[in-house]
């Protein structure tokens, strides 16, 4: 479904992503980890066909996205940014409906089935009860939801998303993840994520691509990824792997001399 | 925190605005110097469309239709293009302080007119060419604005505002040099010129500016909802389809060749640009799709109700514009503002 083939990506003279190719299939959820700075951001972007590729090519479904039209790769691929811009004064029906945008064109009103369509994807995520209300007033979970809501609107085969969960509590992280999951398992959703918690990305991705300065150092089944040398290398930490409930954990442990 | 308004609300709004428009025509044609009553005003109307028969006399007659009409139509116009502009350009740079003057239009504008004004020898009136190196000046500064701050393709928006604030720089610097080298006729003239007057307006000056107005605030009204998903920034209104470049483009386009024909014919009416935008935002939120339909309307009024004002406190001199549009606007701005604070905790 997602292709990337030799993804090269500058800022200046600044590398961001080196030469990564990756291939994600229908109906998966892959989640990219690594430290902060490895380029995660800027590979979902390159994925989500937002930024100018110095080398390689990204194709959605067959489509190379740097040869079709912004509306039409909108409806290919739809993108949850880290620090999504929430505008003041809109409601959260308006926001969820801009995903229908790239369906029904921007000099058309939604026609009944956009309607629908946002109706549908607000009760799914639980939104219905703010419907009317200012989205720049909800909480950190409810924004999260909105957000989602208007990538799930735009009725995509493909969801590209940067840190989800970021400033979560513990709850609302787990009911986000559980209802991508949920996407996923019955709505045959792509999707490919950028996670910091490591041992959230192991409990529900089928597969984790580890990322440092711009490379793909390992690529595999999260139980794999979690529990390879790279991992710990890569973050430059110690980590250590225990297993709760038949589910890796991964922990970080001090060094002995930096105890007090 | 605003919320979003009721659509009884925004129906109330609008038709208020409408009120407003309907009154400001009215005040356009019966305030004057001659009392002629709207009753005989509206009978004229009639019989020339063979209904009924006129009571006014020929004098009457041409001093409503050939002096107040014109003036009116043309205040119409200005103030719609110019609202509409400043709303454009407010959604379009996501800057609440954008006004249509932005990229170079005054600057550009103000240079060519000085051009005009202060090289010819006879000093009792402006030009007949003004208008038209006026025109020219505000199109090269945008265009060398757009040229210097928004052709690369990693250009933002604030690299386009700070290119016109350097153009607008250099265009003012030119313009003050070639007024400091005229005569004090000259400046007189020109001061005049910039502060802005529907004095001189006429029906062939309704005639040249109507297609650039009827179009310009056409395109900008149909991409109000393309300033809706802008609100959401560059990078997220491109991934929910939109064509961020060539909308920004287009809407900029449209705002500055508007705003450069108004102001050609009017001169630099400040203000209405920044504050009926706000105006509109403030009783009906800040979606676009009301926005921008409602500025075209209230600006309209409004400039026609201060060019009302302008006329008649000191008849029979008259204020400049400008200084109208300010006077009024500025308080019924920061009269809703504290409205709308006590209202909302």
């Amino acid at each position: 479904m997602v292709h990337l083939e030799h993804v090269t990506l500058h800022a200046g003279a600044t590398t961001l992503v080196h030469d990564v190719s990756l291939e994600v299939a229908a109906g998966s959820w892959c989640t990219i980890i690594g430290p902060n700075g490895a380029g995660k951001t800027s590979l979902v972007a390159a994925l989500a066909g937002l930024r100018t590729l110095t080398r390689g090519t990204v194709r959605v479904d067959g489509q190379r996205l740097d040869q079709i039209r912004e509306r039409e790769r909108a409806r290919l691929v739809a993108y949850v940014p880290q620090h999504p811009e929430i505008p003041v004064g809109m409601s959260v029906q308006e926001y969820v409906s801009l995903g229908r945008v790239a369906i029904h064109g921007v000099l058309r009103a939604p026609s009944r089935r956009d309607r629908d369509a946002v109706s549908d994807v607000v009760e799914r995520l639980e939104l219905g009860g703010f419907r009317d209300r200012d989205g720049a007033s909800l909480s950190g979970g409810e924004r999260q939801r909105m957000v989602l809501a208007r990538a799930l609107a735009q009725s995509t085969k493909v969801v590209v998303l940067d840190e989800p969960i970021t400033g979560l509590d513990v709850r609302h992280q787990m009911e986000m993840l559980e209802m991508l999951k949920k996407e996923v398992a019955e709505c045959g959703l792509t999707v490919v994520a950028t996670l910091h918690d490591l041992t959230l990305a192991g409990l529900f991705t089928d597969r984790l691509v580890l990322l440092d300065r711009g490379e793909v150092r390992r690529d595999g089944t999260a139980h794999d990824v979690i529990r390879s040398e790279e991992l710990a290398e890569s973050y430059g930490t110690r980590l250590r792997v225990v297993t709760v409930d038949g589910s890796d954990v991964v922990v970080p442990v001090r060094a002995r001399e930096d105890r007090p | 925190m605003t919320s979003p308004p009721s659509a009884r609300r925004v129906l109330l709004v609008a038709a208020a605005i409408v009120a407003a428009l309907v009154v400001a025509v009215a005040c356009g044609l019966v305030v004057g110097p001659t009392p002629i009553g709207a009753g005989r005003i509206a009978g004229d109307a009639l019989s020339r469309l063979g209904l009924g028969h006129s009571t006014l006399t020929s004098l009457q007659s041409t001093i409503v239709w050939q002096l107040r009409a014109p003036r009116m139509v043309l205040g119409l116009l200005a103030g719609a293009m110019l609202a509409v502009a400043g709303a454009t350009y407010q959604g379009v740079f996501r800057n609440p302080l954008a006004d249509p003057y932005l990229l170079g239009v005054a600057a550009g504008a103000g240079l060519g007119a000085t051009l005009a004004i202060v090289n010819v020898a006879d000093v009792s009136s402006v030009p007949a060419w003004t208008p038209l190196l006026a025109f020219a000046g505000a199109l090269v500064a945008v265009a060398l604005t757009w040229f210097v701050g928004g052709r690369s393709l990693r250009s933002t928006p604030a690299t386009l505002v700070l290119a016109g604030v350097a153009v607008s720089a250099l265009f003012t610097s030119a313009q003050t040099f070639l007024q400091q080298q005229s005569s004090t006729q000259s400046i007189a003239r020109v001061y005049i010129w910039l502060l802005g007057s529907l004095a001189t307006a006429s029906w062939h000056s309704v005639i040249i500016v109507v297609p650039y107005v009827v179009l310009c605030c056409a395109v900008c009204v149909a991409a109000a909802r393309a300033l809706d998903i802008m609100s959401v920034g560059d990078d997220e209104a491109r991934s929910l389809g939109l064509s961020v470049r060539a909308v920004r483009l287009l809407v900029v386009g449209a705002s500055s060749l508007g705003t450069a024909a108004v102001v050609s014919v009017v001169g630099l009416i400040g203000f209405v640009g920044i504050i009926v935008p706000h105006i509109v935002r403030l009783l009906v939120g800040t979606s676009y799709r009301r926005i921008l339909p409602l500025s075209v309307i209230f600006g309209a009024a409004f400039l026609v109700l201060c060019d009302t004002v302008a006329r008649t406190v000191m008849a029979p001199s008259e204020l400049p514009l400008g200084v109208v549009t300010a006077m009024v606007g500025a308080p019924v701005f920061v009269l809703i503002l504290s409205v709308r604070r006590m209202r909302t905790p």
